[in-house]
C-alpha cells in the first residue's frame, strides 16, 4: 500500500517537471552553472577541483580553466594551509558525511572574504567515496554589518553610561543615573579624568540626582573618583544629594566630609562659580525678549 | 637618572621642580634634600612640583612627596603638585596611594595662580 502511494507520488512529480531523467539532469546542470550567489563545485577524493560555476568565479576570482585540477587549498589563507586545514576538513567530511565552516578564505587577487563553506561527501551505492560537493557563500558583507552594529551599540552603551559634559568654561558635569558598579566607576573615572585634563577644568560636578538608592559600594566608588580628580588638581562637587540619600549616607557611616556636597545642581553650580571666582548676573529684561 | 640633573629653580618667591618621566628611588630621595636645602637658602614661600612627565607613581614616590610637603610646611611653605596625568591618578587611586594634604593643580599655570591666593578651605 505504502509503496504504491510513494510510487504514484514519484510518477506524478516527475511528470510535472519532465518525464525524461536526462533532461532533469541537464536542468540541474544549468542551475548549478548559472547560480551566481553560491560557488558550487565538485572535488575529487583528494580535494582537487573537478567542476566550476559562475558563482565560484564571481566569489573566488579564478576562471574555470585556471583552477580545474588544482587543490582547494588555493582558497585558504597561508596560516590555514600550514595547519593542514584542507586535509582536516576533507577527512571530517568523509567521516561524518558533511562539514561546515565559517572562516576567512582567499580570492585569486589575495584579498580575503568571510566564507560559509559546506563540504558534502559523495559516495556510490556501496559506500565508496567518489569525491566531495562544495558549496561556498561570501558572507563578508553580513559580517561587516554585524561588526559595525556591534561597535555602534558598544559606543552608544558607553555614551549612555557616563556622559561627561562641559557646562561652563572650567566646569565639567557628570550626571550619574542608576547604580554605580565597579565597571561603570572605572569608565566614569577614566572619562572624567581625561575630560578634566583636556578641558583644563578645575571643577567637576558629580550629579547624583538620578541615583535612586545609594549603598556603601556606590559611595566608596564616588569617594575614589573624587580623590582621583583631586590628584589632578581639580575639585569635585557632589550635587543632587536628596534627603533620602543624605539619610542613607549617615546611617551607613560614610564620611563625605572631605567632599563638597550640595542638595541641588543649581547650588553646586553656584559653588563652582565661587571656586572659579566667576559671577553670573541675571540677564537684563530687554535682552530676554529675543528681539 | 641622576638627581644632579634635576634642577630646583627659584622663580620670584617660589621653587620650581620638574620631575623626569621615570624617577628611581635614589633620585626621589636626593630631590627631597635638594628642595629642603633650597627652601632654607632662598626662604621660599612654596614649592611647585611639576609631574606632568611622570608616567608611573609608586608608593615610595607618593610617600616621599607627602613627607616632603609636610617638611616644607614645617619650614613655612606650601607644596603644590601640578599636572598629574589621568592614568597616573587612576593607578594611584586603585593602589590607595594618597598624597596627604598636598595641594594639587591642573598645570603649573594654575599652581602659580593658587600661590597668590589664600589657601583653599577644606
Amino acid at each position: 500500500m505504502k509503496s504504491r502511494v510513494n510510487k504514484a507520488d514519484r510518477d506524478k512529480s516527475s511528470n510535472r517537471v519532465s518525464g525524461d531523467i536526462s533532461s532533469n539532469t541537464e536542468l540541474l546542470q544549468r542551475l548549478v552553472n548559472t547560480v551566481k550567489d553560491y560557488a558550487i563545485l565538485l572535488l575529487d577524493t583528494e580535494g582537487r577541483v573537478l567542476t566550476w560555476n559562475v558563482g565560484a568565479e564571481r566569489i573566488k576570482g579564478w576562471k574555470a580553466d585556471e583552477i580545474i585540477g588544482q587543490p582547494i587549498s588555493k582558497f585558504y589563507a597561508p596560516e590555514d594551509i600550514e595547519k593542514g586545514k584542507m586535509e582536516q576538513e576533507l577527512r571530517e567530511a568523509a567521516e561524518k558525511g558533511r562539514f561546515e565552516d565559517e572562516s576567512w578564505r582567499v580570492r585569486k587577487d589575495g584579498t580575503r572574504f568571510w566564507a560559509n563553506v559546506i563540504l558534502t561527501a559523495l559516495r556510490d551505492e556501496n559506500g565508496k567515496l567518489l569525491g566531495f560537493g562544495k558549496v561556498t557563500r561570501d558572507l563578508t558583507e553580513r559580517r561587516q554589518n554585524e561588526e559595525r552594529i556591534k561597535k555602534q551599540s558598544l559606543e552608544i552603551l558607553e555614551m549612555a553610561t557616563v556622559p561627561v559634559v562641559q557646562v561652563w568654561e572650567g566646569i565639567v558635569l557628570v550626571p550619574i543615573i542608576g547604580t554605580l558598579d565597579s565597571q561603570r566607576t572605572q569608565q566614569l573615572m577614566e572619562r572624567l579624568l581625561n575630560r578634566v585634563t583636556e578641558t583644563g577644568s578645575p571643577v567637576a560636578l558629580l550629579d547624583i540626582t538620578g541615583v535612586s538608592t545609594i549603598d556603601s559600594q556606590t559611595a566608596q566608588h564616588l569617594i575614589e573618583t573624587t580623590s582621583a580628580v583631586r590628584l589632578l588638581g581639580a575639585e569635585v562637587i557632589l550635587t543632587g544629594v536628596r534627603p533620602s540619600i543624605a539619610q542613607t549616607l549617615v546611617h551607613l557611616g560614610i564620611d563625605l566630609s572631605n567632599v563638597i556636597t550640595r542638595s541641588s545642581l543649581a547650588a553646586g553650580l553656584q559653588r563652582a562659580f565661587n571656586l572659579l571666582n566667576t559671577t553670573v548676573t541675571s540677564i537684563p529684561q530687554n535682552n530676554g525678549g529675543g528681539k | 637618572m641622576n638627581a644632579e640633573n634635576i634642577s630646583v629653580i627659584k622663580v620670584r618667591e617660589l621653587l620650581m621642580v620638574t620631575m623626569p618621566s621615570d624617577p628611581d628611588d635614589p633620585t626621589i630621595s636626593a630631590l627631597q634634600e635638594k628642595v629642603l636645602n633650597a627652601m632654607e637658602r632662598h626662604e621660599a614661600k612654596g614649592v611647585v612640583l611639576d609631574i606632568s612627565a611622570v608616567e608611573t607613581l609608586d608608593s615610595f614616590f607618593a610617600r616621599t612627596i607627602s613627607e616632603t610637603a609636610q617638611m616644607v610646611t614645617l619650614m613655612g611653605g606650601r607644596t603644590i603638585i601640578a599636572g598629574m596625568r589621568p592614568a597616573v591618578a587612576v593607578t594611584a587611586t586603585e593602589l590607595g596611594l594618597t598624597l596627604g594634604t598636598v595641594e594639587t593643580a591642573l598645570n603649573v599655570d594654575r599652581a602659580l595662580d593658587m600661590v597668590n591666593k589664600p589657601e583653599k578651605q577644606a
